[in-house]
């Protein structure tokens, strides 16, 4: 308020002295102009009178400025400088008058200011008219500045009313603003409000800083009910992820647990069998002998029926000898360990193709065999997975004509893929799931003799050296059977 | 500043005194104002002096008729009826003056000789026996009439001399201005010892 004050004071101040110089200019060249066009005009009316000597005249002419109160002397000197007619206000004034006219021109002394000018005629001087006024310049100023001091006084009251009715009615209610800000920013409290005084533009900007308050007060609510959400979704999954992981551990213990036992009947299992197999062979190996003996010494003794029936007892005897073989293989392929070792897949894949065709009886097998990348595994077994399945193309083709049995391999990055194909009875695809369980087998054993062991063997050899069996065929057009061996890596286990 | 200006004052008061010095002994009326003659030769003399100042000078305060001259620079023709110092000292007055831009011509009027040409006619106290004839003759001519005998308004004078405390002073019938078709400057009527009639 007090800068307010002192600012309109400066003001008031700078514009009254900016008026006190302007009137004292004014004061000057009016009095000069007036006194000027006075002589002029005295300077007119008395040329007659000075021509025409008649100083009466110009007396009277100089008498009008009784009109004049500011004029305190008048005076008209003929062209001889001598004194023609003289005018004074009072008879103190009429003491002073110049004895000779001066140059035209003014000349201030004291209060006073003297004034010369020629009566020119016709381009001849007539005279000079002389003219002294009051010069009342201080005295004007004085009260000029009497009236700006009282002019100013009031403005200065007016200002400080006003001041007080601005704060009253804009500042005030800013600096609520003002604080209602501060505390809200210390207190974070967005309750706060400010009261609204007026209904002008501090009342709306105090509306809209409420209005903004409400609004950000919101906001934060809004922005902490979705924190505590947030919190609170949080510490629900961590919950859940840690169930899930007590379940998972539970899940891992159980299967361990339920993998030894199986590992364990697994195991009993394979024990059984080859126990069961190994101790069905001394009976079999007995009825076989015996059997034999009975053909061998009494022949003659039996009549063609009785040794028909004991072929049938010596073929039976053979191929449940075959079976237990093949059970016993089958089961200790369980506890075998395998020894891997560069294995040239061609060679074994002839030689068990040539060794089969030897035993085989039946019309001759085209055998093509392209060639095949060598790979990583147990001699034995690989064998023994090409003759079981070269075994079962020769089986199955050798109903056929020209029976063929083509062998060959694909590669890719990661493994090889062996086939077996061949031309014969094929089997319906819809039996596939069952083409490699134990004991599983699609044909009847008077069609194609078998035991349905050597697919689930071929498998279990396959998936023990990581690889994986699979087959398709349709009825009568042939079938394909494919295994394959991982590329092996330098670690070069499995 | 207030060292130029104490200078100028200095610079103006020499020059005062110079002006004033050249205003006395320059001016061409001081010799005739009586104010400066008093006391030398006759009063006559001076008062044949002021007339024939005043004679020319009358020129400047009378307005004549448009179209009387025929250039803007044509002269003033001032006849003078007998008294012929106030002729001669007025022929020395005027050589070299110009009234409203006008040389002034000095010419003699004789009895019988024409008025025509001439714009201001004195008529001498001696030559009134023939005042108004001439009078008539010059109203038709809007010729100023100055004369210097009593009653001369009546006959139809414009501007008439009169002598009083021994000052020259003069009288105006406006009357016989207005016949003569000319105007005469309210400067000049304020002067007038007295003004007759009214236009």
């Amino acid at each position: 308020m007090l800068v307010g004050l002192a600012t309109t004071f400066a003001a008031l101040l700078v514009t009254g002295i900016s008026l006190i110089i302007y009137e004292a200019r004014t004061y000057q060249r009016t009095l000069l102009d007036d006194l000027s066009t006075q002589a002029e005009i005295l300077g007119q009316a008395s040329s007659a009178a000075l021509t025409f000597d008649d100083p009466k005249s110009a007396r009277e002419s100089l008498l009008l400025l009784k009109a004049k109160p500011g004029i305190a002397v008048a005076a008209i000197y003929n062209a001889n400088g001598k004194l023609f007619a003289s005018y004074a206000r009072d008879d103190q004034s009429a003491q002073t008058l110049p004895s000779l006219p001066e140059l035209d021109g003014s000349r201030i002394e004291g209060n006073q200011l003297s004034f010369f000018k020629r009566i020119i005629d016709n381009r001849e001087i007539l005279g000079t008219v002389y003219l002294r006024a009051n010069y009342e310049l201080w005295d004007r100023l004085r009260s000029y500045v009497g009236i700006l001091a009282v002019v100013m006084a009031f403005s200065l009251v007016v200002a400080l009313l006003m001041s007080v009715w601005l704060q009253a009615t804009v500042t005030r209610p800013i600096l609520a603003v003002t604080d209602a800000a501060r505390q809200v920013m210390e207190r974070r409290d967005f309750s706060l409000r400010v009261l609204k005084t007026t209904e002008d533009e501090v009342g709306y900007l105090v509306d809209a800083f409420n209005g903004m308050l409400a609004e950000v007060g919101r906001r934060a609510e809004d922005l902490e009910a979705t924190n505590r959400r947030l919190q609170h979704e949080m510490t629900e999954r961590e919950r859940v992820q840690e169930d899930l992981r007590k379940l998972n551990v539970e899940l891992e213990d159980r299967v361990q647990k339920r993998t030894a036992q199986l590992e364990e009947a697994n195991k009993d299992l394979e024990g059984f069998s080859y126990t069961v197999s190994h101790d069905l062979r001394a009976p079999l190996r007995a009825i076989q002998s015996f059997s034999d003996l009975l053909v061998e010494d009494h022949a003659e003794q039996l009549d063609e029926e009785a040794r028909r029936k004991l072929r049938i007892v010596q073929d039976e005897g053979q191929r449940m000898g075959t079976l237990i073989d093949e059970l016993l293989a089958f089961s200790r392929l369980g506890r075998k360990e395998v020894r891997k070792v560069d294995v040239n897949m061609s060679d074994l894949a002839r030689t068990s193709f040539e060794r089969l065709h030897d035993q085989h009886q039946g019309p001759r097998v085209e055998f093509r065999l392209a060639f095949l990348p060598s790979s990583k595994g147990d001699r034995v077994l690989i064998g023994q997975v090409w003759t079981n399945l070269i075994a079962n193309a020769v089986k199955f083709s050798s109903k056929r004509d020209k029976p063929v049995i083509e062998v060959s391999a694909v590669s890719d990055k990661e493994e090889n893929v062996y086939f077996v194909r061949d031309n014969g009875a094929g089997f319906d695809p819809r039996y596939q799931a069952k083409l490699f369980g134990v004991f599983q087998r699609l044909h009847s054993a008077s069609e194609f003799p078998g035991t349905g062991v050597g697919l689930a063997l071929v498998q279990r050899i396959v998936v023990r050296h990581g690889g994986r069996v699979w087959a398709d065929s349709q009825p009568n057009e042939g079938a394909t059977f494919y295994f394959t061996l991982p590329k092996e890596q330098s670690n070069g286990t499995i | 500043m207030i060292a130029a200006d104490r200078k100028n004052a200095g610079f103006r008061s020499c020059l005062r005194l110079v002006l004033i010095v050249c205003l006395i002994l320059v001016s061409g009326i001081a010799a005739v104002l009586p104010a400066v003659a008093q006391g030398d030769g006759d009063s006559s003399a001076i008062e044949s002096r002021v007339k024939a100042a005043f004679l020319y000078k009358f020129a400047n305060y009378v307005e004549w008729p448009d179209g009387l001259f025929p250039q803007p620079s044509s002269p003033i023709t001032i006849g003078v009826s007998g008294a012929d110092s106030l002729k001669d000292e007025l022929a020395g007055m005027v050589v070299g003056r110009l009234v409203n831009d006008r040389p002034i011509i000095v010419k003699n009027v004789r009895t019988g000789d024409s008025l025509s040409g001439i714009n201001i006619l004195f008529i001498a106290r001696d030559e009134s026996s023939l005042l108004p004839q001439l009078v008539q003759s010059a109203q038709s001519r809007s010729i100023l009439t100055v004369t210097e005998s009593e009653r001369a308004l009546a006959q139809g004078s414009v501007i008439n001399f009169v002598m009083s405390d021994g000052h020259v002073h003069f009288e105006i019938s406006l009357q016989s201005a207005d016949k003569s078709k000319l105007k005469l400057s309210s400067r000049l009527l304020a002067v007038a010892q007295q003004v007759t009639g009214t236009p």
